[in-house]
């Protein structure tokens, strides 16, 4: 349970989030991506407030970085209904008329 | 090896596993719920870290708010899509190349550093009442811009997805 | 509370009231009510400004210029070793200010309720209230330069906005362009003075410690000039913002705006900004500046009397007498009486916008609707019926509570001895120059003094007439007449309260016991060398002292002998304005049969409007357009024809060989093709795709990662 551990584990959820928002072929699957690399931003904070600064800062920081979450979320699903409204698709792969 | 530690390998251990399904998946319900798991470990993680208002909130708002809202843009959308996920072959190992060099990459980094932590770890008997003075005080404006924030996002989000009423419709 | 929360109270409730129409008109709503809200907001800030004049009354050391500025100040933009600081300053100045400001805007809120009832822009015109009453109050609350200047400009936005509130009629459309560009020309001016200003000391902070007057009194006699032509500078601000010869053509074309603005904004407020400006930089002057201000305000207070005397439209009269007077509170400031500048300056903002608030009324009342408008109201001149003079007549029947209120601020503007302000405040300002001149200062200011004079006779004489033309006689126009109504208690209380105001409710000395003047440094140290020379040339060391004793008492015969000029020039006038328009039922204009010629300058106003379009716009734009398009057109041209020249006989042949051989040979088909097939490859990296735009940035990222952690290796 040393700091090296929790940073494993963000790091790891890190490179999830980037695999999954890369790969995936589905705008909900890349907000899962993206809330992933939120969680690890978020319990990078946490493990550093808890083992070098020592007091609750890093968890202000997290609690700000949930609620920044929770209104990203709810903006990326309004423009995934829209998008959707107007392609009838949420493959970003045919949301692509910005195409040179 | 007590107990505590055990149950701390275990959410080690289940935190990643899940998060895998999460990304691998194909079934786009299947991997929601899997997110729901990743997310209820990492509450637990905040509970070792002693972030017990943390912990609740992350409860609440992502597996209580935001898991429901991706289920809920799921739900929408599902009507005319299949959920099965097909990963493209060239473009599934150039991202996974990406992927393991910056984990890698990050291996490395957190490794090497020397990280100065100290000899015991942040203790308290309860997290709530200091983080309720600290919004209040030290972080009474970041509270406030970000309270706006959420406001704006939310407005802007009803008004993004609501349909436009044509005339000829209401008429 | 603190003196500091009070003025923060002051300023925050306009913008408020004004920011909560911004947001309401954003979101495409409309507030249910901007006007109760903008008229609560300056309410507030009424209140606060009287309990902040409390405040004045129970501490002498705020009647001391500067007053207390310390816990006001906060840091507003360090860029190295320049610092900006933005801070409140509250002295007597500040507080008679905010109280002629929020009273009279208050007073407008009122009237404007039952003036603008029914207009489309109803809400918009409080939130632009607001907005200037805001923006006023900032000036006059800052402790320096920049906050005026921010002040000043928001301000001009604001009279920009409100001139042009009618924005279909071409007229006012043209009329808020004109004033927003002519106060635009003072304003260079103003910030090329407070440059020099802050070139010099690196400050823009007024009082204080490290201010620029604590500085300013440090100066050698070397800097003497410089200082002048930096004081002359800022004044050009004023000259602007005031409407002073030679800028004054934008403030009677503004009368297009609503009465009520022309009230608040073109007569009591905005344009005393100006005055407010000179007072506050009045420790800077010397005796040049000085000089220079009070020619300025001498020529622009006789220049615009007469130009009043031929007008028609009854607020173009009340204009032209606005720019009047305001010269009167420039010549004080020039004559070194602060106290008779700021003096007249707070019984004008009564009188004056109570004129303009009972033109509101008069017109108001004889307002035709468009649907029935018939022969008799045509518009005459360019002025619309309701507004001229040629069309009214035995008003007072009507209209006995705009005809009471206006006689009072007549009497007032006038100069009718003892129980009107303005007699005091204009014996005041002509006492100043006599005073100045009699007690050893330049000789051109006995001069300034009989300019002031003959402008007073003019001034009693073109109200009076305004007077006699609009309430007494016979209707001139039956079917307007027959219309008129009294207006609504919302426009009558506000008028019966500013003629309250009209009497000396603060008398002239009760107002220099208020306010201090604050030294005149350099022209303190002036009158020295002058009175050292007297001592030079024959008198002894004790009589130049007894000469600085009786200084006092030559001021007390100074205003003595003014106040019996002003008595005889008003009643002159009166008497005038009275044989020619009252006597008998007028024919015609007599005053355009005894002045002749001089007549058809004077409705010209001087020509001075035609001279800017056709010499400065005409000649000297077009003539710098005409001189730049020949320079590009000869010499640019020109030399380009040459080097064309060479290049098309003599390498144009070199270059033609080498074109055939190595370009169409070798370059085109190597270069050109192997572009083009990059060309082709590099397309589809530009698929559209964001995910893909994403891993290039991630692949981007990594690379940087590896060179960081791997440069400390290859660099030792």
């Amino acid at each position: 349970m040393r700091l090296e551990h929790y940073l494993y584990i963000s790091i790891i959820l890190f490179s999830l989030g980037v695999f999954a928002v890369l790969t995936r072929r589905n705008a909900i699957s890349i907000l899962m991506g993206v809330e992933l690399i939120l969680n690890s931003c978020n319990l990078n904070f946490v493990a550093f407030s808890s083992f070098i600064t020592r007091d609750i800062t890093g968890q202000m920081i997290a609690l700000f970085g949930i609620v920044l979450a929770a209104a990203e979320a709810a903006v990326f699903l309004s423009i995934i209904l829209s998008i959707y409204n107007e392609f009838s698709s949420i493959n970003p792969d045919q949301t692509d008329t910005l195409k040179g | 090896m007590d107990w505590t530690q055990t149950l701390f390998w275990f959410f080690f251990a289940m935190t990643i596993g899940s998060a895998v399904f999460v990304v691998t998946v194909r079934n786009l319900v299947h991997a929601a719920f899997w997110l729901m798991i990743t997310l209820f470990c990492v509450a637990a993680l905040y509970v070792f870290l002693k972030a017990d208002f943390l912990a609740a909130t992350q409860v609440v708002v992502y597996v209580g708010g935001i898991l429901v809202l991706v289920l809920f843009g799921v739900m929408m959308t599902s009507g005319k899509l299949d959920l099965n996920l097909k990963l493209e072959r060239g473009q599934m190992i150039s991202s996974g190349i990406i992927s393991i060099a910056l984990l890698a990459i990050l291996f490395l980094i957190v490794r090497r550093t020397n990280w100065q932590t100290a000899e015991t770890q942040f203790d308290s008997e309860g997290t709530t009442s200091s983080i309720g003075e600290a919004i209040m005080g030290e972080f009474l404006l970041p509270f406030e811009v970000v309270s706006i924030v959420l406001l704006i996002a939310l407005i802007g989000a009803v008004l993004i997805t609501r349909k436009e009423v044509k005339k000829e419709d209401a008429a | 509370m603190s003196v500091a929360s009070l003025i923060f109270t002051i300023l925050l409730c306009p913008l408020v009231a004004s920011t909560l129409f911004g947001f309401s008109a954003l979101l495409g709503k409309r507030l249910p009510r901007q006007d109760l809200i903008s008229t609560a907001a300056i309410l507030v800030a009424l209140v606060c400004s009287l309990l902040l004049f409390g405040q004045i009354l129970g501490n002498p050391a705020l009647k001391q210029p500067g007053g207390i500025v310390d816990s006001m100040v906060i840091d507003w933009i360090a860029i190295s070793d320049l610092e900006f600081k933005m801070g409140f300053l509250f002295d007597s100045v500040t507080g008679v200010m905010l109280i002629v400001v929020t009273l009279v805007s208050s007073l407008v809120h009122i009237f404007s309720m039952g003036y603008m009832h029914g207009d489309p822009y109803y809400p918009r015109f409080f939130a632009f209230l607001s907005l200037f009453s805001f923006s006023m109050l900032f000036l006059i609350v800052s402790d320096n330069l920049l906050g005026i200047y921010i002040g000043w400009e928001l301000v001009g936005v604001c009279s920009y906005l409100l001139i042009g509130f009618w924005f279909e009629k071409e007229s006012a459309a043209d009329a808020c362009k004109k004033a927003f560009l002519t106060t635009r020309v003072g304003d260079v001016g103003m910030f090329v003075g407070m440059m020099m200003l802050f070139a010099k000391f690196k400050t823009l902070v007024l009082y204080g410690e490290e201010g620029i007057f604590e500085a300013v009194s440090h100066l050698g006699s070397e800097d003497i000039l410089w200082l002048s032509v930096a004081g002359c500078l800022i004044f050009c601000g004023a000259i602007g913002k005031s409407a002073q010869f030679p800028l004054h053509t934008w403030l009677p074309d503004a009368m297009e705006g609503p009465t009520p603005v022309s009230a608040l904004i073109h007569a009591a407020t905005m344009v005393a900004a100006g005055v407010y400006l000179t007072a506050r930089m009045f420790p800077i002057l010397t005796p040049g500046s000085s000089l220079f201000i009070a020619y300025i305000g001498g020529i622009t207070a006789i220049f615009a009397a007469t130009i009043a005397i031929v007008r028609w439209d009854i607020k173009r009269v009340l204009a032209y007498s606005t720019v009047s007077q305001l010269g009167y509170m420039m010549l004080a400031i020039g004559s070194g009486s602060y106290v008779a500048g700021l003096f007249h300056l707070t019984t004008h903002a009564f009188f004056k916008a109570l004129l303009f608030l009972g033109s509101g009324s008069v017109i108001h009342a004889l307002h035709v609707h468009h649907d029935d408008h018939s022969e008799h109201s045509i518009e005459r001149d360019g002025i619309p019926p309701e507004q001229d003079m040629r069309n009214m007549g035995g008003l007072r029947r009507k209209l006995p509570i705009t005809f009471w209120t206006m006689l009072i601020a007549t009497l007032s503007i006038s100069g009718v001895p003892f129980i009107f302000s303005g007699f005091w405040s204009k014996d005041a300002v002509l006492g100043s120059a006599l005073g100045k001149a009699m007690s050893g200062g330049s000789i051109h200011y006995y001069l300034l003094f009989a300019i002031a004079l003959i402008a007073a006779m003019i001034t009693a004489f073109y109200m009076f007439r305004l007077i006699f033309l609009t309430f007494f006689g016979e209707p001139k126009n039956q079917e307007m007449y027959e219309h008129a109504h009294e207006s609504p208690m919302s426009m009558a209380i506000p008028l019966i309260i500013l003629a309250i105001l009209s009497f000396p409710i603060v008398n002239k000395w009760s107002f220099e016991d208020l306010i201090m003047q604050p030294d005149q440094p350099h022209i303190h140290a002036s009158t020295q060398q002058a009175s050292a020379l007297y001592a030079e040339a024959g008198a002894s060391d004790h009589d130049t002292h007894i000469a600085g004793d009786h200084q006092g008492d030559i001021h007390h015969t100074a205003h003595n002998i003014a106040m019996v000029c002003s008595i005889i020039v008003a009643t002159l006038g009166i008497l005038l304005s009275w044989l020619l328009y009252a006597r008998q039922p007028m024919t015609e204009d007599p005053v355009e049969k005894a002045l002749g010629p001089f007549h058809t300058i004077l409705w010209n106003k001087y020509y001075v409007d035609e001279f800017y379009n056709g010499v400065i716009v005409k000649r000297i734009t077009l003539g710098l357009s005409n001189i730049f398009g020949w320079i590009d057109f000869r010499i640019v041209d020109g030399i380009v024809n040459v080097v064309a020249f060479i290049n098309r006989e003599i390498i144009a042949g070199i270059v033609g060989l080498f074109d055939m051989i190595v370009i169409d040979g070798i370059v085109v088909t190597v270069v050109g093709k192997g572009i083009r097939a990059i060309g082709v490859q590099i397309r589809r990296i530009q698929t559209g795709t964001v995910q893909n735009y994403l891993a290039v940035v991630l692949s981007g990222i990594i690379i940087l990662v590896l060179l960081f952690l791997s440069l400390p290796r290859w660099i030792p």
